[in-house]
C-alpha cells in the first residue's frame, strides 16, 4: 500500500517533469544558515563556521542526485533520453538505418509469416468443440499399400457395434454429384455422403436450419441436405431462403435443411453433405468394392486415445479371425484430426520454420557485425561520455538502447509485410492450406514476432555494446592510435564465420529441395500431359447398365467429331487423384494359397481410346476392343509394375488373373503411370485396368481425357454442349488441363523449395555484404599499415592477398562447421526427400562452391581497393 | 542509472562506513517527530545528533531524500512555515499513517531485539 502511494506519487513527478528542485535548494540553504549561525554561536570564525556546516552537511551534489532520485523515476528518465538519443543518431545516418531495418525485417517478416502457417496448422484448436477428443480412424493393411485409410462400410458397422470407447462414430464419402436446382441447369458440385453421427462427432452447429438426424438417415427416408457456407455461396449466393428448397442431387429429391458455418469444412472443400443412409443389415458383401468411407470418432469422456486404440485393436483382431478372407490382411489404425489433417505438412512446415529461424540469425548476426562496425566508429563520442563522466554500465545501455529501437522498428514493419504477405498470399497456398480461414494471422503469432524482435534486439545489440566497454580512454582520445591493432577483429572473423557457415546450411537445404523437385517434375509420367483437357461426368447410381453404355458411348463420339480433337478417352480415377480403390488377384502362374491372394492392385476402369488420349505406351500386346467389353469375364490390361514384380522375365499375354471365381486374360501391358493413387513421389504399384463398359458392371462416373492439337478456349463450352445435348440432367465438373493437375500435385514440394531457395539467395546476399563490410572496413582502419608495408616492399598483391586473406579464412572455417550443421539439418529433411539422399556430396560441393564464389568476389572488392593505395598518400594520412 | 563517480574513491555519502542504513533514519526521523511535533530538517537533524551521538554528524544532507520519501509514502507532511531567525523553512509532521507505521515499526523492532538479545544470553547447558 505504502509502496504503491509512493510509485503513484513518483509516477505524478515523472508525467508532470515536476522538480523539486527549488524547495530542496531552499531547504538546504536554510539549513546551512541555521548550522552556520549555530557554529557562530560556538564562537568559530564566520568562515570557519560556514566550511563546518558544509562539511557537516555532505556532499550537495550527491544529495540532491539522491533527492531527485527518490523524486521521479530516473530509469524511465533516462530511457527516454536514450531514446531520444537514438532516434537522433539513426536519424543522422539514414543509410545505415535502412540497410538494418530492411535486413532485419526480412528475418522478422520471414520468422512471422511462417510461423504464422504453423500456428494456424499445428497449434490452433480446430473449429470444433473439444477437437482434441476427436480421432481419425483408418483401415491399415498389415503389410503392401492401403487405401489411403478408407473403410469398408461393414466393418464400420462392427467397429460401432463392438467399441466400448466412442461416444459418437461418424463417416463420410466423397460423392462427386450432379445437382439441378429449381429451373437451373445442371452443375457438378463436390458433396459428401454422411450419416446423422458425423454431426455429434465434429459438435458442429448449423447456422441455418439444423443437421439431419437419425431419423433422416433411415433408409429410404426423404434425402435432406446441408449446404456449407462455401456451397452456400457459391451455388445459391448466400440466400437465406434456402432452407426448404428442393433439388436434385444425382437424380434423387432431396431437402436443403440446413447451412453449416465457414469453419465446418469436413472434407475440404466440400459443397453439401447428404445423408448416406446405411444401415448395417444393408451390406453384407465385405469386399475391396465397399472400403470408400472415412471415419471419425468423438471419445467418450475419460477414453484416451491409447485407450482407443487398444480398443480398436481388440475389434481388428476379433474381425480377422472372423472374416480371414476379406478382414484378414486389415487392421485399425487411429489418430487425432489435427494429425489427419496436416499431420503430413509437419515435416515441410518445420524445416520452412527452422530456414526462417535461420534466416533471421543470420540477419542478426548481419547487423551485429554493421552495428560493430559503428561502434567502432564512434569510439571517440565514446572516449568524451566516457571523460565527461558517463559510466561505462551507461555507454553499453545507450547502445542496447539504440538497437532495440531499431528491432522494435524492423519488428513493426516484418510483422506489417507477413500480415500483407499472409492475406495475400494464403488463398494461392498448396493443398487444403489454401482453404479460406485456414492461414490467418491471430494474435499469438503477433505476440511471438514482438518477442522475437526484442529478443533478436537483444541479440545484435549485445556484442557492441560490450565492445563499446572496452574503449580505453587514454589511446581512443588520442588521434589515429586506434588505427594500428584494429579491435573486435577476432569478434568480428567470428560472426563472418557464422553468417557463412548458417547461410550454407541454407543453401544446401534448398538444393536438396530443388534437387527433389527436378527428380519429381523429370520423371517419366508414363503419359504425356501436354494438351489435355480432362473433365468428369457422374450419372446417378441407380442408373441402368444399358444407360451408362449408351450415355458415355455417345458422350465419346461426339467428342472425338469436335474440330482439333486427336483422341478422347475415358478412366474411372486421373492420375494425381486421391481416389483408391483395390483388388485382390490369384494368378493362374503363382500358386494359390487360401485366404492369401498372391497379387494386391489399384484397379483402374477405362474406356474410349484411353491409352491414345494420353499417350501411354503399350509395352506387349493389345488394347481393349469392343468385343473385350462384351465379354461376361473381360481380359485385362496390367501395368510393367505388376508384370515385373510377380513374373519377372515372363510374358503375361495369355496369362490369367482370378478374383472372385471369375478368370480374366491379360491382354497386354502398359507402362507405369505415375500418381494413379496419389501423389507423383509414391512409388508405382501393380495396377489392373479394366474395360469400364461392361456387361452388368459399368461404372457410373468416369473422367474423360480429351487430346488436342491446340488447346482452343472454346473447347470447353464446345464439351459442355455436347454433353447437355446428349443428356440434358447432366453436367461436367473438375475441368482441368492435365498440366494443371501435375502442378498442383508438386504444389507443396515446389512451394517449400521456393521459399527455402529464396531464404537463401538472401542468407547469401546478406552473407557477401558482411564480408565486404568488414573487408572495406578493416581496410579503411589500416590503411597507415599499407602506407608502411608498400614503404618496405610489399607489393600491390600481396597487400591485396592479405586482407582477402583475412576475410577468407573465418569464412572457410565457418563453411567447414556449416558443413556438419548442414549434415545434421538434413536430416530433418529426409521425408521431403525425392531421388536425392540427404549427405549427397555433389549437393554439398555444389553449395560450398555456390557460397564461397560470391563471398571472394566480396572481399576482393574492397582488397583490391585497398592494394591500390598511393603509399604517399596512406602515410599522410592525419 | 549508475551511481555518481563511478569507481573513483568519491567522497559519496552512501558508500561512508559508519552511514545510517535509510530505513534505521527513516525511523529516528518518524519516533523524532513523534516526540518533539513539527519540525524543519535542520532541527531534525540535530535531535537525531544529539540522541545517536556522532551518528549523522557528517552527511546531514542525507536527511532530505529519507524525508522525501517518507512524505510520498504518506508518512509525513510538510509545509513552508517562519523558522527562529525569522526565514522561511520547511516544517515536517508526523501523519495518523506516520504514527501507525511507527508503532509497527517499534514493535517489529522490539521483536527482533528481544529474539537476538535471548540468543546472546543463551548458554551451553541451556540447551542441553
Amino acid at each position: 500500500m505504502r509502496a504503491l502511494k509512493r510509485l503513484l506519487a513518483r509516477m505524478g513527478n515523472f508525467a508532470a517533469r515536476r522538480r523539486g528542485d527549488a524547495r530542496l535548494r531552499e531547504e538546504m540553504e536554510e539549513h546551512l544558515a541555521m548550522q552556520t549561525e549555530e557554529n557562530l554561536r560556538a564562537g568559530m570564525s564566520s568562515a570557519e563556521a560556514r566550511r563546518q556546516a558544509r562539511l557537516k552537511f555532505g556532499a550537495v551534489e550527491a544529495v540532491r542526485e539522491q533527492y531527485h532520485a527518490e523524486e521521479g523515476l530516473p530509469f524511465l528518465e533516462s530511457l527516454l533520453q536514450d531514446l531520444r538519443f537514438s532516434l537522433r543518431q539513426l536519424r543522422r545516418s539514414p543509410g545505415f538505418t535502412l540497410v538494418v531495418v530492411l535486413t532485419m525485417t526480412l528475418g522478422i517478416g520471414a520468422t512471422t509469416a511462417v510461423f504464422t502457417l504453423v500456428y494456424s496448422t499445428l497449434l490452433r484448436s480446430l473449429p470444433y468443440p473439444q477437437a482434441d477428443r476427436i480421432v481419425a480412424i483408418h483401415d491399415t493393411r498389415i503389410s503392401g499399400q492401403s487405401t489411403g485409410g478408407l473403410m469398408s462400410v461393414p466393418r464400420y458397422f462392427d467397429l460401432l457395434a463392438r467399441n466400448r470407447s466412442f461416444a459418437s462414430m461418424g463417416f463420410f464419402f466423397f460423392d462427386q454429384s450432379t445437382m439441378v436446382a429449381g429451373n437451373r441447369l445442371p452443375v457438378a458440385v463436390q458433396a459428401a455422403g454422411t450419416n446423422a453421427a458425423f454431426w455429434d462427432v465434429l459438435g458442429a452447429r448449423p447456422i441455418l436450419g439444423r443437421t439431419f438426424n437419425a431419423h433422416d438417415d433411415q433408409t429410404k427416408m426423404p434425402q435432406t441436405v446441408v449446404l456449407s457456407y462455401r456451397g452456400w455461396q457459391k451455388l445459391f449466393g448466400r440466400d437465406p431462403g434456402v432452407l426448404h428448397e428442393h433439388i436434385t442431387l444425382d437424380g434423387v429429391a432431396a431437402t436443403i435443411i440446413g447451412v453449416m458455418p465457414p469453419g465446418v469444412d469436413a472434407p475440404s472443400g466440400i459443397d453439401m453433405w447428404h445423408a448416406a443412409q446405411f444401415s448395417a443389415s444393408g451390406w453384407n458383401y465385405r469386399g475391396e468394392g465397399v472400403r470408400f468411407i472415412n471415419v471419425f470418432a468423438r471419445l467418450r469422456p475419460g477414453v484416451t486415445a491409447a485407450m482407443a486404440q487398444s480398443d480398436l485393436n481388440r475389434i481388428g483382431a476379433q474381425l480377422q479371425g472372423q472374416y480371414a478372407q476379406t478382414d484378414g490382411m486389415w487392421r485399425f489404425t487411429s489418430e487425432s484430426l489435427r494429425n489427419d489433417r496436416y499431420g503430413a505438412l509437419r515435416p515441410a512446415l518445420l524445416a520452412l520454420q527452422l530456414a526462417a529461424a535461420l534466416l533471421l540469425l543470420i540477419a542478426c548476426i548481419n547487423v551485429a557485425s554493421l552495428l560493430l562496425s559503428r561502434g567502432t566508429a564512434r569510439q571517440r563520442e565514446i572516449a568524451v561520455r566516457r571523460a565527461l563522466g558517463a559510466s561505462a554500465r551507461r555507454i553499453a545501455r545507450q547502445f542496447l538502447t539504440e538497437s532495440l529501437v531499431l528491432a522494435t522498428i524492423s519488428g513493426i514493419a516484418g510483422l506489417a509485410a507477413a500480415w500483407a504477405l499472409v492475406r495475400g498470399a494464403a488463398a494461392k497456398l498448396p493443398g487444403r492450406l489454401s482453404v479460406p480461414g485456414t492461414i490467418e494471422m491471430h494474435w499469438p503469432v503477433a505476440a511471438l514476432a514482438a518477442a522475437v524482435s526484442m529478443l533478436a534486439g537483444i541479440a545484435f545489440g549485445v556484442a557492441p555494446a560490450v565492445e563499446s566497454r572496452r574503449v580505453a580512454l587514454n589511446t581512443a582520445m588520442k588521434r589515429g592510435e586506434t588505427r594500428l591493432g584494429g579491435s573486435g577483429h577476432g569478434l568480428r572473423s567470428a560472426l563472418v564465420a557464422a553468417q557463412a557457415g548458417l547461410s550454407l546450411v541454407l543453401l544446401v537445404g534448398a538444393a536438396l529441395l530443388g534437387e527433389s523437385l527436378w527428380n519429381l517434375v523429370k520423371q517419366p509420367l508414363g503419359f504425356v500431359p501436354e494438351h489435355v483437357l480432362t473433365f468428369s461426368v457422374k450419372l446417378p447410381w441407380d442408373a441402368e447398365n444399358a444407360a451408362i453404355t449408351s450415355f458415355y458411348d455417345a458422350v465419346q463420339r461426339r467428342l472425338e467429331a469436335l474440330p482439333g480433337v486427336l483422341a478422347v478417352g475415358q478412366i474411372s480415377a486421373l492420375p494425381t487423384k486421391d481416389w483408391h480403390l483395390r483388388s485382390n488377384f490369384d494368378a493362374d502362374w503363382l500358386p494359390r494359397i487360401p485366404n492369401q491372394p498372391a497379387i494386391n492392385a489399384e484397379d483402374r476402369s477405362i474406356a474410349g481410346n484411353f491409352l491414345s488420349a494420353m499417350l501411354v505406351p503399350l509395352l506387349q500386346g493389345r488394347s481393349f476392343t469392343d468385343a473385350d467389353t462384351r465379354l461376361r469375364q473381360p481380359p485385362v490390361l496390367v501395368n510393367q509394375a505388376l508384370a515385373q514384380r510377380f513374373l519377372p522375365g515372363g510374358n503375361p499375354i495369355g496369362r490369367h488373373l482370378l478374383a472372385g471365381g471369375e478368370s480374366h486374360e491379360i491382354v497386354g501391358v502398359i507402362a507405369n503411370i505415375r500418381g494413379t493413387a496419389g501423389s507423383l513421389s509414391n512409388p508405382v504399384g501393380p495396377e489392373v485396368y479394366w474395360p469400364a463398359d461392361s456387361p452388368g458392371a459399368s461404372a457410373q462416373g468416369r473422367y474423360f481425357v480429351v487430346r488436342t492439337r491446340s488447346m482452343p478456349a472454346t473447347l470447353v463450352n464446345s464439351i459442355r454442349e455436347q454433353v447437355h445435348a446428349v443428356d440434358p440432367l447432366q453436367a461436367i465438373g473438375d475441368v482441368a488441363t492435365m498440366d494443371e493437375l501435375l502442378d498442383k500435385s508438386v504444389a507443396q514440394p515446389r512451394l517449400n523449395m521456393a521459399v527455402v531457395a529464396a531464404f537463401a539467395g538472401i542468407a547469401l546476399l546478406l552473407a557477401c555484404v558482411g564480408i565486404y563490410g568488414v573487408v572495406a572496413f578493416s581496410a579503411a582502419q589500416r590503411t597507415q599499415e599499407i602506407g608502411v608495408r608498400m614503404a618496405l616492399g610489399a607489393t600491390r598483391g600481396q597487400i591485396a592477398g592479405l586482407f582477402v586473406r583475412r576475410a577468407m579464412m573465418p569464412a572457410i572455417a565457418g563453411l567447414a562447421v556449416g558443413t556438419g550443421l548442414a549434415l545434421a539439418a538434413s536430416h530433418l529433411l529426409r521425408s521431403q526427400l525425392y531421388g536425392v539422399r540427404a549427405d549427397d556430396p555433389r549437393i554439398y560441393a555444389l553449395s560450398v562452391a555456390a557460397l564461397l564464389i560470391p563471398v571472394l568476389v566480396a572481399a576482393m572488392g574492397p582488397a583490391l581497393r585497398a592494394a591500390r593505395t598511393n603509399p604517399m598518400d596512406a602515410l599522410r594520412i592525419d | 542509472m549508475g551511481k555518481p563517480n563511478d569507481g573513483k574513491p568519491a567522497i559519496t555519502p552512501m558508500k561512508q562506513k559508519k552511514d545510517v542504513q535509510q530505513g534505521t533514519l527513516a525511523l529516528m526521523v518518524l519516533k523524532t517527530l513523534d516526540v518533539l511535533g513539527p519540525l524543519h530538517g535542520y532541527g531534525i537533524a540535530r535531535r537525531i545528533e544529539q540522541i545517536s551521538g556522532d551518528l549523522l554528524s557528517v552527511n546531514q544532507g542525507t536527511l532530505y531524500p529519507v524525508l522525501l520519501r517518507l512524505e510520498q509514502e504518506g508518512a509525513v507532511e510538510s509545509e513552508w512555515g517562519p523558522s527562529e531567525n525569522n526565514r522561511r523553512a520547511r516544517f515536517y509532521r508526523l501523519t495518523r499513517a506516520g504514527r501507525n507505521l511507527l508503532e509497527a515499526e517499534r514493535s517489529d523492532w522490539e521483536q527482533t531485539a528481544a529474539i537476538i538479545a535471548r540468543f546472546f544470553e543463551v548458554k551451553a547447558e541451556d540447551l542441553a
